[in-house]
């Protein structure tokens, strides 16, 4: 029985062994999260992790930017996936899984902001300069973030901290819209002051913060302060231009040019799938949707679309299709704000407030985006005919990218042109999964 | 577990993979200390005895029963004439026990030499030898749910995994074979699903080595993933068992919730002679039936009357009679319906396969030493072009005894399996089957000048057929090494090492005249490596004893430390200068990635049993697990099991009873745990550094730390009969069941203003109850002639107890989880009819607000069946043998979403129309189920109509082999043993109501998803001819 002994207390020595050591693995590819923004190296690295999520496929990759123009008028929906048909339709349900995506990748964003603005503050290692430039883009992230999901829904819980667990954000009531667009304001004031009046067209900067204001107070309505920020922009003109012809700021892969305000960065690394739901089946793509004819027999029309018609394209077999994202690899640059915009803006700020003229005024703003496009310049001379001029440039200067839909809503004419008589479907559906007490549905959906 | 970690502590130095080592040196070591307790004397020659054991009632030489001289240790086995010899010590008159798998154990008293013996077989299931966790047990003394499938009976099924063989032949395990796809998962349940998030398949467990059962695939082949069981060999198996309840799972504690399915592959026998055997067999496999599409012209039909009813809906579409598509082509359009021409792409992909099988084995055995090899080449090919699998694979068994009381063996199998693959399912480029299924039956396949065209984004078939190039090498090695000790006799050490390797190396080329390779892509390559390593260390000390001569005692501890490593390195390359260009080295543009994950497992276990008499039993059994993937707080669980039996057949007032041949009465209760399919580091807070933006590296969070995250637990209470009457003529084994696992590991979904979506936490709770019944009777049973009859149903409630908020599943939200209903739910709206007036859909409106909206979706159907099982024959008549097998499952629901992607009624431009789907409204008072074809309501836009919802119930004969055994007489003249020509067609009827072409079907390797039938290949039907030669 000696023996016996023997082996059974080297079996527990030798299996004992296992106990501490041999149960601690730690990963490889990740790191734990009580380790993250600590110095100056890793605070930069963070804030490269909130662009890639501005950048990722359901926020300005793709899905969020469809929300813009598939609830719009110009595009048809030609693949198999027939949930998007709901907003071409107007009828969309609350179980739309476009929607569900897009929602969550908007405060995936915010989250990552969040801790952005939490934790850099307290990082030595940086110069101030350095940290209030990532301080401050990440506020304009944020801003942006909250923009997007007002106009969209409405009002939303409004997440400021960063989520260190589950059930941090139980307690978050559903904010109003009026709220929400408050918060986006306080970002972008509280962004203005930190960042550098340069220009990087890649990345936030106090240039970027007015053109941003300029679309804020464009859908507050304010028109005047619309008119200020947008003109602060467009008068560096040496680094903000209307490039010409149209296709000068997209084509032959061009990017970051001086058409540009703020665009997304995409490379072969980290591709743009934007393209694969334009681009047919010849070029690799899937051609979930495309420009209807309506918009097809627009664009061409040489006295509407002039030379935007490089907007869509044929394919052998003769459909039509979008053609503003068709790199390979796919590197196409998400367009966020346009130089083409800003003029729009000032145009339609200074129609509202009664400035049609030619010079220095909502006509000239207007025929600055028509010349570009090898257009005449406009003939309409009354408020209410600028006003329609400029809804008209915007459809066609504005596609293929994230405005008609929100453009309809703000100026209240979807139920014109887009025959919605339900005011309630003005704003899509809070996703059903995230539906609660909390976060009530919006009205007239369930 | 305080103390050990302490006694750990202070031997931290050595490290858990020298444990093998130090193993293999204590038995080394031990073994001379052993033989010196011992006293050895020289062998004194008392009598020799020779020889023969012949079978009772073929009265043929029985080879391989082995001989014992009662109250000795030794043993001899009969060769293939039946002979055995012995010299011994002992001196006449003495007891020899005569036994042998199969046969009735013989007691004989030999009084001289020499003696011959005559073996009964047994028709009793109670004689059988059964492998349990760590033991193995008589099935008359088995106190737990096991069932065992005898390879024989399953092995030449055309399939690839041993596990689709099994589909029917035992109570209690679900078998679902996904698609024809050779070697392509399936779907394995035992006792149903127990949970969400981790995996509900079960262990398997191959000759002591626990070995991986997750695909390595990351190709995307439409949805479907490969099976690592088809890397090994069924030629080489000599049985499986599954273990069921706690009792019989509790031994593999964390891991044991799902079942465990543990198989032995063969092994030589001591003191026999070298025998090599070859089976050969070919055949051919083809479609039992394809899909049933319309005529190019009711399909152009169909496209003008959706495309005029939407202009009629909504105006500003501007769809009129006079611009429809199918119009005149003197008018611009297609021409009419009428001149639209015929195109079969069915009969283009679809093939009659071959197939084709060579096993060759060698086996025997010196008194020392015992071997088996085995050598075989399968080649499977798919119905659907250009598909196949092929594997070869080698098999090396060895068991040496070193001395009277220590024993080394090993057992090894390597494989290499190839895969030509091709995508069929979900995805819209590069598939075989939207391109061939999906596609209007008047598209030209060509156009006038030859040119192959490309409908509605999709490849055309003929160039996918002739450029596909995507190819899956798997090399898989299984191994274990092992040593024995007898210490006492009575008090076993074993010590082994095992190994599960696979190299698993994918290949994708798609040229530019594929769609994903076209311009600007100009060709794409994919080249991934993922190699998965599982190192397995394991103790045991068993301990049996009689004490007096009514209480057996068992007693086992042991303890297993257990590694497993993955990696994967991948690379993409586009930009190829032209065709002839493959490899990525060539490719302009390049991109790569890299992954690891690695996760240990340390763990203890006993087993305590006790008979009196063989009348009463107790078992108890116990393991201790602990994991690196969980949470510093649940590191460690403990998962005991209580097993009780009663063989009512050992008390006086049944002992003589001539009716009741046997009966048994068994009871057990325990925990078990489930960890599989978690990720290695999912109770860890992380951020990524995978967030990069404009080529810089970026960081984020990636998930939520759990610390307390631990198991899922499941209870099973079950309670069986075990009868046998007529001298076992009758064999009858019912069980019921009861599983309730609690703590579910769930991704619950967070609300998304955390900024995540889900959280790895336990909560929720599933139960599954179940019964199981079989019967085998042994019908008829006489010189020349036998025949036997199997019979087994399982029924399986499961049901999803708790769960906070519902869980949607897969593409549209089909399949839905949610508190009450059971796994594999669909979540539908329902289509309560046609409106005759008018052709519109009417759907139930759940909730009688007057408008069909989200709140109006509802669980209808499941795809889990409520009763299935097998039935089957099995007849010897002189030479003859015949085996009948049908399987049957019933009241599982399909959703067929190979209609829902076709035309949807015209809805869907220039997609095919499934017949069944023709007889849409059109006129006024018309009674049909199909609404009014339109783009605008809710006919076609509500995409989860219960329209698609079938029955999916079947019953097929899954098998039929006839076979004929040559006289001996006639073979032995050529030196041959036995020569059996034989025929055997699988899947040869299926009843069903279902529409498609085959209801054992889904596309995705969702585990959560079930019952979706899209693109998958139907399973053949197969006919192949063969034969055994033993020499």
């Amino acid at each position: 029985m000696k023996i016996l002994k023997y082996i059974l207390s080297a079996a527990i020595l030798i299996s004992a062994v296992s106990c501490k050591k041999f149960l601690d693995v730690e990963p490889r590819s990740s790191v734990s999260d009580e380790v993250t923004i600590v110095d100056g190296p890793s605070a930069k690295t963070a804030l490269n992790g909130v662009y890639n999520a501005l950048a990722s496929s359901d926020y300005y990759g793709t899905s969020f930017q469809s929300l813009g123009y598939l609830n719009g008028d110009n595009i048809k929906w030609t693949g198999s996936q027939g949930y998007l048909n709901q907003f071409i339709l107007h009828d969309v349900r609350s179980d739309n899984q476009a929607l569900t995506s897009v929602w969550s990748a908007i405060f995936q964003t915010i989250n990552r902001a969040n801790h952005v603005i939490e934790k850099v503050p307290t990082v030595t290692g940086l110069t101030d300069a350095e940290k209030n430039r990532i301080i401050g883009e990440a506020y304009f992230i944020r801003a942006l973030s909250y923009f997007d999901l007002a106009r969209t829904w409405g009002g939303v819980q409004i997440s400021l901290t960063p989520t260190t667990s589950a059930g941090d954000k139980n307690g978050l009531i559903k904010s109003t819209q009026v709220q929400t667009y408050a918060q986006v304001l306080n970002d972008l004031k509280a962004a203005e002051p930190l960042l550098p009046e340069t220009v990087d067209r890649y990345h936030a900067t106090k240039k970027t913060v007015w053109a941003l204001r300029a679309r804020y107070h464009l859908y507050q309505k304010e028109w005047a302060d619309a008119e200020i920020y947008a003109a602060k922009v467009i008068s560096d003109a040496s680094n903000y231009q209307l490039l010409a012809p149209f296709s000068a700021f997209f084509a032959n892969n061009a990017r970051g040019t001086k058409e540009s305000v703020f665009e997304l960065y995409y490379s072969a690394t980290s591709t743009n799938g934007h393209r694969n739901s334009w681009q047919p089946g010849e070029n690799g793509g899937t051609r979930q949707w495309a420009p209807n004819d309506a918009f097809v027999a627009l664009v061409n029309d040489p006295l509407i679309g002039g030379n935007r018609n490089v907007l869509v394209a044929k394919t052998g077999s003769g459909l039509w299709y979008g053609n503003l994202y068709y790199r390979s690899p796919a590197t196409d640059p998400t367009y966020v704000i346009r130089t083409a915009e800003l003029y729009l803006i000032r145009a339609e700020a200074r129609a509202q407030l009664n400035n049609l003229s030619t010079v220095n005024g909502a006509a000239s703003d207007l025929n600055a985006v028509r010349a570009r496009a090898g257009l005449l310049p406009t003939t309409a001379d009354t408020q209410n005919a600028i006003l329609l001029a400029i809804e008209n440039e915007r459809k066609i200067e504005f596609a293929e990218e994230p405005h008609r839909w929100f453009d309809l809503v703000r100026t209240g004419r979807a139920n014109e042109v887009l025959g919605i008589t339900d005011a309630n479907k003005l704003l899509m559906p809070i996703p059903l999964n995230q539906v609660s007490a909390n976060n009530p549905q919006n009205p007239g959906y369930n | 577990m305080q103390k050990i970690k302490r006694i750990s502590a202070s031997y931290g130095l050595i490290l858990g993979r020298s444990t093998l080592l130090l193993s293999l040196i204590l038995v080394t070591f031990l073994g001379p200390l052993a033989a010196s307790a011992q006293v050895q004397t020289k062998p004194i020659i008392n009598s020799t005895l020779t020889g023969t054991v012949i079978n009772s009632r073929t009265k043929s030489p029985v080879e391989g029963a082995v001989v014992h001289i009662n109250g000795t240790t030794h043993e001899v086995v009969t060769d293939r004439e039946g002979k055995f010899n012995f010299v011994t010590g002992q001196k006449f008159p003495y007891t020899l026990f005569v036994s042998l798998i199969g046969y009735k154990k013989k007691e004989i008293v030999a009084n001289g030499s020499p003696v011959n013996i005559e073996l009964e077989e047994s028709v009793s299931q109670l004689d059988e030898i059964v492998v349990v966790g760590y033991a193995t047990q008589e099935r008359r003394n088995l106190v737990s749910s096991v069932s065992k499938v005898s390879a024989t009976e399953t092995k030449n099924l055309p399939v690839a995994g041993f596990n689709e063989q099994l589909q029917g032949k035992a109570a209690g395990v679900q078998i679902n074979s996904n698609a024809g796809i050779p070697g392509d998962g399936i779907f394995v349940r035992v006792r149903g699903t127990t949970s969400i998030n981790a995996s509900s398949d079960p262990l398997y467990i191959v000759d002591g080595v626990f070995i991986n059962n997750t695909s390595l695939q990351t190709l995307n082949t439409g949805g479907r993933a490969t099976s690592p069981i088809a890397d090994i060999n069924p030629a080489d198996i000599e049985n499986i068992e599954v273990l069921k309840d706690a009792t019989a799972t509790a031994i593999y504690g964390a891991r044991g919730a799902n079942g465990v399915i543990i198989v032995t592959t063969k092994r030589g026998n001591f003191n026999t002679k070298a025998r090599v055997s070859f089976n050969i067999n070919q055949g051919v496999a083809s479609a039992i039936k394809l899909w049933d599409l319309e005529s190019a012209e009711a399909n152009a039909e169909v496209m003008n009357v959706a495309w005029i009813n939407t202009g009629i809906d909504k105006p500003s579409t501007n769809q009129t009679f006079a611009n429809r598509p199918f119009r005149p082509v003197s008018e611009g359009g297609k021409g009419l319906p009428s001149e639209q021409q015929d195109y079969d792409r069915l009969n283009d992909l679809y093939r009659t396969a071959s197939l084709s099988n060579y096993d060759f084995s060698l086996q025997g055995g010196t008194s020392a030493t015992r071997y088996y090899f085995g050598l075989s080449y399968t080649d499977q090919e798919s119905i659907m072009r250009p598909v196949y699998f092929t594997r070869g694979s080698f098999k090396a068994n060895l068991d040496q005894k070193v001395n009277s009381f220590i024993s080394v063996g090993m057992s090894n199998s390597l494989s290499r399996s190839f895969r030509n693959q091709a995508t069929a399912g979900d995805g819209p480029t590069g598939n075989m089957m939207v391109s061939t299924l999906n596609s209007a039956t008047y598209l030209a396949k060509n156009a006038a000048d030859g040119t192959p065209i490309r409908w509605n984004g999709w490849d055309n078939l003929q160039q996918l057929l002739d450029n596909y190039n995507t190819n899956t090498k798997s090399l898989r090695y299984i191994g274990n090494l092992y040593a024995d000790a007898e210490i006492i006799p009575g008090l076993k050490f074993r010590t082994s090492a095992s190994v599960d390797y696979d190299n698993y190396n994918e290949s994708q080329y798609w040229n530019t005249n594929t769609v994903q390779g076209s311009a600007p892509t100009n060709g794409r390559a994919t080249s991934g490596l993922s190699d998965n390593t599982t190192w397995i260390n394991e103790q045991t000390l068993t301990f049996r004893h009689r004490f007096g001569t009514k209480h057996n005692f068992g007693a086992l501890i042991g303890n297993t430390l257990q590694s497993n490593i993955r990696q994967r390195t991948s690379a993409v390359g586009t930009g190829f200068a032209n065709n002839s260009f493959e490899l990525i080295s060539s490719a302009a543009n390049t991109t790569s990635s890299q992954a690891w994950t690695k996760g240990n497992l340390a763990s203890f276990f006993s087993r305590l049993d006790y008979n009196y008499a063989y009348k009463y039993y107790i078992e108890v059994d116990a393991r201790a697990d602990g994991a690196s993937n969980f949470g510093k707080n649940n590191q460690w669980g403990y998962f005991p099991s209580i097993g009780l039996a009663w063989r009512l057949k050992e008390e006086e007032f049944l002992k003589n009873n001539s009716v009741i041949s046997d009966l048994k009465l068994r009871a057990s209760a325990g925990y078990t745990g489930n960890q599989a399919g978690i990720d290695n580091f999912a109770s860890q807070g992380l951020w990524t550094g995978g967030a990069s933006y404009f080529d810089v590296a970026g960081t984020a969070p990636q998930q939520l730390g759990n610390p307390d995250l631990k198991w899922e637990k499941t209870r099973q209470i079950d309670a069986g009969v075990e009868l046998g009457l007529f001298n076992d003529r009758i064999n009858l084994q019912v069980d019921l069941y009861d599983k309730y696992t609690s703590d579910l590991l769930l991704s619950l979904p967070v609300p998304a203003v955390t900024g995540f979506n889900t959280y790895l936490t336990n909560l929720g709770a599933m139960s599954n109850k179940g019964y199981e019944l079989t019967i085998v009777t042994n019908n008829i049973r006489k010189p020349g002639f036998s025949w036997q009859t199997s019979f087994n149903i399982s029924g399986n409630i499961n049901k999803i107890e708790k769960l906070p908020a519902p869980i949607t599943v897969y593409s549209r939200d089909w399949v839905r989880m949610q508190e009450g209903s059971s796994m594999y739910s669909f979540w539908l709206y329902k289509q309560l009819s046609v409106d005759p007036a008018n052709g519109d859909a009417i759907f139930e409106d759940v909730n009688k607000d007057g408008s069909i909206t989200v709140a109006d979706r509802q669980i209808l159907g499941s795809a889990t069946p409520k009763f299935y099982g097998g039935f089957n024959n099995s007849l010897n008549y002189r030479g003859f043998d015949a085996n009948v097998f049908f399987s049957y499952s019933y009241g599982n629901d399909v959703y067929n979403l190979n209609r829902f992607f076709a035309a949807e009624s015209g809805t869907r431009p220039d997609r095919s129309v499934q017949s069944i789907d023709k007889n849409y409204w059109t006129t006024p008072g018309q009674i049909t189920n199909v609404p009014r074809p339109t783009s605008v309501g809710n006919n076609y836009l509500i995409e989860q109509n219960s329209r698609m919802l079938e029955d999916g119930s079947f019953i097929r004969l899954k098998s039929l082999t006839l076979g004929y055994t040559l006289p001996k007489k006639l073979t032995s003249r050529f030196k041959v043993e036995s020569l059996r020509f034989y025929a055997v067609g699988s899947n040869l009827l299926l009843f069903t109501k279902y529409s498609g072409a085959d209801p054992e079907t889904n596309v995705t390797s969702n585990q959560n998803a079930q019952g979706l039938d899209y693109g998958t290949p139907p399973q053949p039907r197969t006919i192949q001819f063969g034969l055994n030669l033993t020499l």
